[in-house]
């Protein structure tokens, strides 16, 4: 029904190519800046760059897919994805020259270790497999990793001690070469939920669920008297400033924690109009709903400019040290992430609101991705287990100490205990279709809170990453 | 009162071993250590920190219930252990049935197995012999071991790869078991301290988490300790000459680095801090005599308490050193240890004229009594002690932990990769007295691949069936018929 009122007004989905090709068109001039500094034609930031145009042009073409339901700019998006990881191999070799070690020193590289393996992945799943628009889950969360990485530290730092170790390049390769796995396991298990005819407005639930959970933990933890808390970024050293060891140092940046606050309430309107449609028996606000998710994308496009505009430099005062400190992008990659993915989010639920029949043409029947989620999580658990173990080891030589109960040990644990949970379900009580999905989705949660929210919610001194 | 006691364990042991008691348990240990990863911890966070982030009630609540050092209150331990039961007890309860599985393996299907299996095939054939010897050469084709099973009223193949895969499971439940228990041997018998040593002195005193000593049985030994660092500062390496001495003798050397821990009888001794003790070590200076200007200055080298002569009739001595001195009341006092404002007391005296002056470097007006110096003390460097750093710890349970890792490794190869697939070939004859080769099969994983296996199985049987009988049509006639009269 919602399907047949958009066409009946195609302007809509103009609107819609015209703002995200601006987002996109912003977001490269960002990136095009830093290839402009560094002065270099072809040096790592410009490989890197072409990544991002190739992922992020393989995106836009997955959105026309979804504006336009033609099939040949699905054939298309995969030819960007595999020049995206071209470029992307080749910014991972530059990276493992110059440093002279495999790229899993810092948090950059193994961002730039983890969207190489997810593009890597989601080719494999498409030849492989036969998931054609797997793409459409998968380059988003690539293209949030690239854009990442253009704003973290990235020159090629000597190493501390505690970093020298083989078995370090040998835990942080497993834990990324997992986590893709992971985040592919949750792509399947997303279009297995398509193909196993969810209906689309629970969707619509579950994607307002999701942003409305990002708005709240930003809000929580980073929204002080109206202002936003952001971690100070020392410039000249390029790295985030500390009051005590683990403690940052935060500087309010003020009336950006009122316009959160407004988008929190305009992301949990489609939210509030789903439960209502539910109480009152009432289809009519579904179609409320489903405009008030296209309202609430504008909003947190504007919440990503202003937080861009303000939070990109500026001098800021703290509540906990006298003076004014400077801030920077670089400092805040948990609330960027945040706000990105929850307009991916959104736009994801616009695509299957729009193109289900299409989406649903070109995927594999239930059952086939249902076997494929089961098959990419027996790869990824045996890694997880791997990398604990490989980590444990590390931490035994380097700390004196298998184990410390540090908060991202205790969450990759946690994570490990999930993924156990969805194979004994499985294998022993035959859970299948459903629940595993749901399972496999909870775990991909988890996994994000174990590589982002540990680091950037929970006080703790992993500190390296 | 017996029964009831048997029955209770019975119950016990039963809820133990229900995926349900697990389930929970394990939601149990989730709950937990989120929560001790959320709520601040006591042994890593500075108390100051605790009293600043949470209200005084609070704190004592948290103290009181250990959510304030989760991870190593009895309650978390005794959750571990729990949980290892229920592993143990689930294992045990679910284990027979899987060894008769294993042990008595299945080989002579009866009808309504046969009838129940979903992938299997019907292949025509002209008579048991032919067709059973067919399907040998076919496994034996496709690297599949075959097993004749004569039973009195029935004559079959079995054909099988890959059994151990149904132990698997309990490989793995295994190396979690062991795991648990190399952790609560660690977190019972386990204990963590550090030791501070400068080159040249030796220690048998490890200092523990809570302050106290603890006397380790052997002693050991700083030769040197040093920094390497990169061109722009940053540390690349520290270092630590480390010598073991046991009963007297030295028994051990070894120079350890991050990452490379010295181990002697299940201690292990890690680089873990280093750093200036705020001792001095040494003082270079130059001394020029204060009247005339004949003397040159002469180059001195003090360390504390040493007194070294100026000429024949003058001496200095070193007699404080005071790593961050502040001055208060006309006296010197020491604010803190580390060199960061640091002063030498030196007594410059003569005998012959009987005087004992007092020198400040640097000159602290009121204190110090430069001026009657016979010599201008100039300080040339300042050279403080180093000290290494040591970590300690002794875990009895880790090998326990590496063997159930590496357990763990294989029983995950077997559980994940390794399939256990099942053939079985039986003559049948159908409703209408025809012969019939009777091929099923099972695998406890991968069903889809296995779909194929199956399928190629199945065609090289029909390939050998149809060579074989091109070769001896001729004997196969009279062998139908004689079948046809024995079938009647």
């Amino acid at each position: 029904m919602a399907r047949a009122k958009i066409e009946q007004h195609p302007a809509t989905g103009t609107t819609l190519v015209v703002m995200v090709g601006l987002g996109i068109a912003f977001l490269l001039f960002i990136a095009f800046l830093n290839v402009v500094k560094s002065g270099n034609i072809l040096s790592e930031a410009n490989l890197l760059y072409a990544a991002l145009v190739f992922y992020a042009g393989a995106g836009a073409l997955y959105l026309g897919f979804g504006v336009t339901g033609t099939d040949a700019y699905v054939k298309f998006a995969s030819l960007m994805t595999w020049a995206g990881l071209l470029a992307n191999t080749g910014a991972v070799a530059h990276r493992w020259y110059e440093a002279g070690h495999p790229p899993f020193a810092s948090i950059y590289e193994m961002l730039l270790a983890f969207v190489w393996t997810l593009a890597a992945l989601t080719l494999i799943a498409e030849k492989r497999y036969g998931v054609k628009v797997i793409g459409t889950v998968t380059m988003p969360v690539a293209i949030v990793g690239v854009i990442l990485m253009q704003l973290l530290p990235s020159e090629v730092r000597p190493l501390v001690p505690a970093l020298q170790s083989t078995w370090l390049h040998v835990h942080v390769t497993l834990a990324m070469l997992a986590y893709a796995a992971c985040a592919l396991s949750f792509a399947l298990a997303m279009m297995f939920l398509i193909q196993d005819k969810m209906k689309t407005e629970t969707f619509l639930a579950a994607t307002s669920i999701f942003t409305v959970g990002i708005y709240a933990a930003v809000l929580l933890r980073f929204e002080k008297w109206g202002g936003l808390n952001v971690v100070a970024w020392d410039t000249e050293n390029k790295s985030e400033m500390f009051i005590s060891r683990g403690v940052r140092l935060f500087v309010t940046i003020p009336d950006l924690g009122w316009l959160m606050l407004l988008v929190f309430a305009a992301v949990a309107a489609p939210l509030v109009l789903y439960i209502l449609s539910h109480v009152k028996k009432n289809e009519s606000f579904l179609a409320i709903a489903d405009r008030a998710v296209f309202i609430s994308i504008l909003l947190q496009a504007l919440a990503l400019i202003f937080f861009l505009l303000r939070a990109r430099n500026g001098q800021y005062p703290s509540l906990d040290a006298e003076g004014l400190y400077a801030t920077s992008l670089a400092a805040s990659p948990f609330i960027l992430s945040a706000l990105v993915g929850g307009i991916f989010a959104n736009l994801l639920y616009l695509l299957l609101l729009w193109r289900r029949e299409d989406l649903e043409r070109l995927l594999p029947d239930a059952d086939a991705l249902d076997r494929i989620t089961y098959k990419t999580i027996c790869i990824a658990f045996p890694l997880l287990t791997l990398m604990i173990a490989a980590g444990a080891y590390w931490a035994n030589r380097a700390w004196g100490s298998y184990w410390n109960w540090d908060p991202k040990e205790t969450w990759a644990a946690i994570t490990w205990l999930v993924y156990a949970g969805y194979l004994h379900m499985r294998i022993t009580r035959g859970w299948r279709g459903r629940r595993a999905a749901y399972f496999a989705i909870l775990g991909f949660a988890v996994v994000m809170f174990t590589f982002f929210g540990v680091t950037y919610l929970l006080p703790g001194l992993h500190a390296y990453a | 009162m017996v029964p009831s006691l048997r029955s209770a364990f019975r119950k016990i042991w039963q809820t133990l071993s229900s995926i349900k008691t697990g389930v929970v348990l394990i939601i149990l240990v989730v709950i937990f250590s989120a929560a001790g990863t959320v709520i601040l911890q006591r042994p890593i966070t500075d108390p100051d920190d605790m009293q600043r982030a949470y209200s005084p009630a609070m704190l004592r609540f948290f103290d009181a219930t250990g959510l304030s050092d989760i991870f190593h209150t009895r309650w978390f331990i005794a959750l571990m252990m729990l949980v290892s039961l229920s592993i143990i007890a689930a294992s045990v309860q679910r284990f027979p049935n899987a060894w008769r599985y294993f042990a008595r393996p299945y080989k002579s299907p009866d009808e309504s197995f046969r009838k129940a299996l979903p992938t299997q095939a019907q292949i025509p054939i002209v008579d048991e012999e032919q067709g059973l010897s067919a399907a040998e050469r076919g496994f034996r084709h496709l690297g599949l071991k075959t097993e004749r099973i004569v039973r009195p009223d029935s004559f079959s193949l079995f054909s099988e790869r890959n059994r151990m895969s149904e132990m698997a499971v309990y490989i793995v439940h295994a190396s979690l078991l062991l795991i648990l228990t190399g952790y609560i041997v660690d977190a019972l018998y386990g204990w963590r301290g550090f030791l501070t040593l400068s080159p040249g002195t030796v220690s048998n005193q490890v200092e523990m988490k809570d302050g106290s000593l603890r006397t380790i049985p052997f002693s050991i030994r700083c030769d040197g300790t040093g920094e390497d660092t990169y061109a722009d500062g940053t540390p690349k390496r520290w270092w630590s000459k480390l010598a073991i001495v046991d009963a007297g003798r030295e028994v051990s050397r070894k120079e350890i680095v991050v990452n490379d821990p010295l181990v002697y009888h299940g201690l292990r001794f890690y680089q873990a801090s280093y750093g200036r003790t705020g001792k001095l070590d040494q003082l270079i200076l130059n001394a020029t005599p204060a009247n005339g200007t004949k003397g040159t200055p002469q180059e001195i080298s003090l360390a504390l308490n040493q007194t070294v002569a100026l000429d024949a009739d003058t001496t200095v001595q070193l007699v404080e050193f005071i790593p961050d001195f502040v001055v208060q009341d006309g006296r010197v006092y020491a604010r803190s240890r580390d060199v960061v404002n640091p002063a030498v007391h030196m007594i410059v005296s003569s005998k012959k004229a009987n005087t004992r002056v007092n020198v400040w470097l640097p000159a602290i007006p009121g204190v110090d009594e430069n001026a009657s110096s016979p010599y201008i003390l100039d300080p040339k460097d300042l050279k403080t002690g180093l000290y290494t750093g040591l970590q300690v710890s002794h875990e009895p349970g880790q090998w326990a932990v590496w063997g159930g890792v590496v357990l763990m490794a294989v029983g995950l190869t077997f559980v994940f990769y390794v399939v256990h697939m099942r053939f079985w070939v039986v003559p049948v004859l159908d409703a209408r007295g025809r012969t019939l080769l009777w091929v099923g099969g099972t695998a406890n994983r991968n069903r889809d691949a296995f779909e194929q296996k199956f399928k190629n199985v199945v065609e090289q049987i029909q390939k050998e069936l149809k060579s074989g009988s091109v070769a001896s049509a001729q004997t196969q006639t009279t062998e139908i018929s004689g079948k046809s009269i024995a079938g009647r």
